[in-house]
C-alpha cells in the first residue's frame, strides 16, 4: 500500500512499504570531500575561516560555501575555499604561549613555493589570514613566517596552505554578491507588524 | 529549528573512572575558565559521545523539520509568502549542514549520521512527527516551534564545544528572520476574517500538546545531568527552557485574541512560574519511539531522497580521494 500523505508531492512519489525494505549503508565519501571556507567581509578586513563544506570538487565547494556562508544575514566581499587535506595545522598552544615561540628551525631562505598563513588569535574564535611567504615546504613556511608575522599578541594555532591550493573569488565576479540587496523578504526587518497588533487591540477594546 | 529534551545516553558515575585524572582536571579547568574546547583538544570519551549525539539530533531535526513546512511552499498564500517560506526552509537545511559538520569534528562521519537517521537509530525532534494540516499549522511552526528552538539554541550557543557554539551563532542570526516572519503570518491570520481566526485557533489547539512536549520531560536530578551541566554540554534544564518559552510567548499568543487549550495554564503571581496541565509523557514516548502520525512518512521521504540521489553522488565520486575530518 502506498504511503498516504497530506503533502501532494509525497503522494506523487508513490512510496510503498516494500520499496523501502532494503537499507544500503552509505559508502565511503558518499558525502564527498571536505573543504574549509573563508570569507572577507570587507576590503579592509582579512579573510576569516567560517566553516567547512562537503563537495565533489573545488568549484562546487565554492558554490556551496557561497550558499552556506554568504547567502544572507552577513556581508561578504570575497570568498575562498581550500580542500581541508591541503591545510597543514600547527599544534595548539595554551596559557598565552605563542606557537611561534615553540618553533626553533631556521628558515631555509629558499623561495621555491608560495604559501599563505592563517592565525588563531583567540581560542573559540576562527582563523584569520595573516600573510604570505615564499618557502621550501610547509615547515619551512612556518619558520619563514616566524620572522615576518610573529607579533606582540600570541598566536595559538597556525594553518599553512600553498597559495595554489586556494580557490578565491575573481575580482571581476564581485557582482555575485549584489543580488542580496533585492531579497528583503529574507530579513527580519521586513516583517514589522506592531501597528497591526495595536489596531487589533484597539478594535477589541472598542467592542468590549 | 530544533527540539529540546535531548535523549542523552544513560551512564554510570563510574564511566569516568578510565579517564586520565590529570587530563580530566585540565579539561574541566578550561571549561571553568569559560574557554572553548576545540576538536584537537583532549576530551573525555563521555563528553565526545554525548556531544555527537546531541549535535547529530539537532542536525537531523533541522532537515526533518524542513518537511512539514516544505509541504506548504507551493500552497502558501501569495508570491511573497512562498518566497519567504522557501528561504526559511532553505535556511533550515543549511542549519543541518552546519551542524553535521560540527558533529563531524568529533569523529563521526556524515555518512554514518545520515545512515543512522534513516535506520531510526538516531532521533530527531519529536514535534516533526506531527502533520501540518493547514497553512495555519505552517504559520504556528514558523513562529512558535522556531521560538522554542531559539530558546534552546541561544542557551546551547554558550556551551563549551567551539565548533557547535560557532555553528549556533550563525544559526541564531538567521532565526530572527524565521521568528519575525512566523509572527507576521500568525498576526495576519489572527487579526483577519472570522474564517482565518478559526483556522489559526485550530492550529494552536492541535500544536499545543506537541509544543509542551518539545522541551522534553522534567530533568531528573542525576549524576548524569549534573556532569553534563558542569561540562557545559547541557546549558539549561528542560523545565527552565519550557518556562522561558511560556514567559515570552503566552502573552504574545493571548494578545492576538487566541486561546490556549489548557485551562490550568497561568502564571503563579507568587512564584513567577507558569503552571499547566502535566503533558502526556506516555504519548511523547510512544511518538518518539516511532508510533506518531508522521514518523513513517518522514523517514520514507528522507530515504527515497537518498535512494534517488544515489546515482548522482556516485557519478560525482572521486575514486582516489580520502576522507578528512573538518578542521574547526
Ligand atoms: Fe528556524
Ligand atoms: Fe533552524
Amino acid at each position: 500500500m502506498a504511503l498516504d500523505s497530506l503533502d501532494p508531492r509525497v503522494n506523487r512519489l508513490d512510496i510503498s512499504e516494500d520499496s523501502l525494505s532494503t537499507l544500503v549503508a552509505k559508502g565511503n565519501l558518499d558525502q564527498f570531500e571536505t573543504y574549509e571556507a573563508f570569507v572577507q567581509v570587507k576590503d579592509s578586513k582579512p579573510f576569516e575561516h567560517v566553516g567547512p563544506v562537503h563537495a565533489p570538487n573545488e568549484e562546487m565547494a565554492f558554490l556551496f560555501a557561497k550558499e552556506q556562508y554568504s547567502r544572507r544575514g552577513m556581508f561578504c566581499n570575497a570568498l575562498c575555499v581550500i580542500k581541508t587535506e591541503n591545510i597543514k595545522a600547527s599544534h595548539f598552544t595554551d596559557n598565552g604561549q605563542d606557537v611561534y615561540d615553540t618553533l626553533h628551525t631556521e628558515a631555509s631562505g629558499e623561495e621555491k613555493e608560495s604559501f599563505e598563513l592563517f592565525h588563531l588569535m583567540k581560542r573559540g574564535k576562527q582563523h584569520k589570514y595573516a600573510g604570505h611567504v615564499m618557502a621550501r615546504d610547509y615547515d619551512d613556511a612556518l619558520a619563514a613566517a616566524k620572522t615576518l608575522y610573529q607579533g606582540v599578541k600570541p598566536v595559538f594555532n597556525i594553518w599553512v596552505v600553498k597559495s595554489e591550493d586556494i580557490l578565491s573569488t575573481d575580482e571581476e565576479d564581485r557582482d555575485i554578491w549584489e543580488t542580496l540587496k533585492e531579497k528583503q523578504y529574507r530579513e527580519a526587518i521586513d516583517y514589522r507588524a506592531q501597528d497591526k497588533i495595536k489596531a487589533f487591540k484597539e478594535a477589541q477594546s472598542a467592542q468590549a | 529549528m530544533y527540539g529540546g529534551g535531548n535523549v542523552f545516553e544513560t551512564m554510570k558515575a563510574t564511566a569516568l573512572g578510565d579517564e586520565d585524572p590529570v587530563k580530566l582536571a585540565e579539561f574541566e579547568a578550561r571549561i571553568d575558565r569559560g574557554e572553548k574546547i576545540e576538536p584537537t583538544d583532549w576530551m573525555p570519551q563521555l563528553y565526545r559521545k554525548q556531544l555527537i549525539r546531541m549535535i547529530e539530533q539537532h542536525a537531523h531535526s533541522e532537515i526533518i523539520g524542513a518537511l512539514p513546512e516544505g509541504t506548504w511552499i507551493t500552497r502558501a498564500p501569495g508570491f511573497k509568502r512562498k518566497l519567504a517560506l522557501m528561504a526559511k526552509v532553505q535556511d533550515e537545511v543549511g542549519h543541518g549542514q552546519l551542524l553535521y559538520s560540527a558533529a563531524e569534528t568529533l569523529g563521526k562521519s556524515r555518512e554514518s549520521m545520515l545512515d543512522d537517521l534513516v535506520s531510526g537509530k538516531s532521533k530527531y525532534s519529536n514535534i516533526f512527527n506531527y502533520p501540518a494540516f493547514t497553512w495555519a499549522d505552517s504559520c504556528f511552526i514558523s513562529w512558535l516551534v522556531d521560538a522554542g528552538a531559539i530558546v534552546n539554541q541561544v542557551a546551547n550557543s554558550k556551551g563549551s564545544y567551539g565548533p557547535y557554539c560557532r555553528a549556533l551563532e550563525r544559526i541564531c542570526a538567521e532565526e530572527s528572520f524565521h521568528l519575525k516572519y512566523g509572527h507576521h503570518c500568525v498576526i495576519h491570520l489572527a487579526t483577519g476574517t472570522k474564517k482565518q481566526r478559526e483556522m489559526m485557533q485550530a492550529a494552536v489547539n492541535r500544536w499545543w500538546a506537541p509544543m509542551m512536549h518539545f522541551f522534553g520531560p522534567s530533568d531528573k536530578i542525576s549524576v548524569h545531568s549534573e556532569i553534563l551541566m558542569r561540562w557545559k554540554v547541557k546549558m539549561a534544564s528542560n523545565d527552565a527552557c519550557r518556562q522561558q518559552f511560556l514567559d515570552m510567548y503566552v502573552p504574545k499568543i493571548w494578545e492576538l485574541g487566541l486561546t490556549i487549550p489548557d485551562d490550568k495554564l497561568q502564571k503563579n503571581p507568587e512564584t513567577g512560574e507558569w503552571e499547566f496541565t502535566e503533558p502526556d509523557w506516555d504519548e511523547f514516548k510512544r511518538v518518539i519511539n516511532g508510533d506518531g502520525p508522521c514518523n513513517k512518512e518522514r523517514l520514507a521521504v528522507r530515504k527515497i531522497a537518498e535512494e534517488r540521489g544515489r546515482w548522482v553522488r556516485k557519478a560525482l565520486l572521486a575514486p582516489k580521494s580520502k576522507y578528512v575530518t573538518p578542521l574547526a
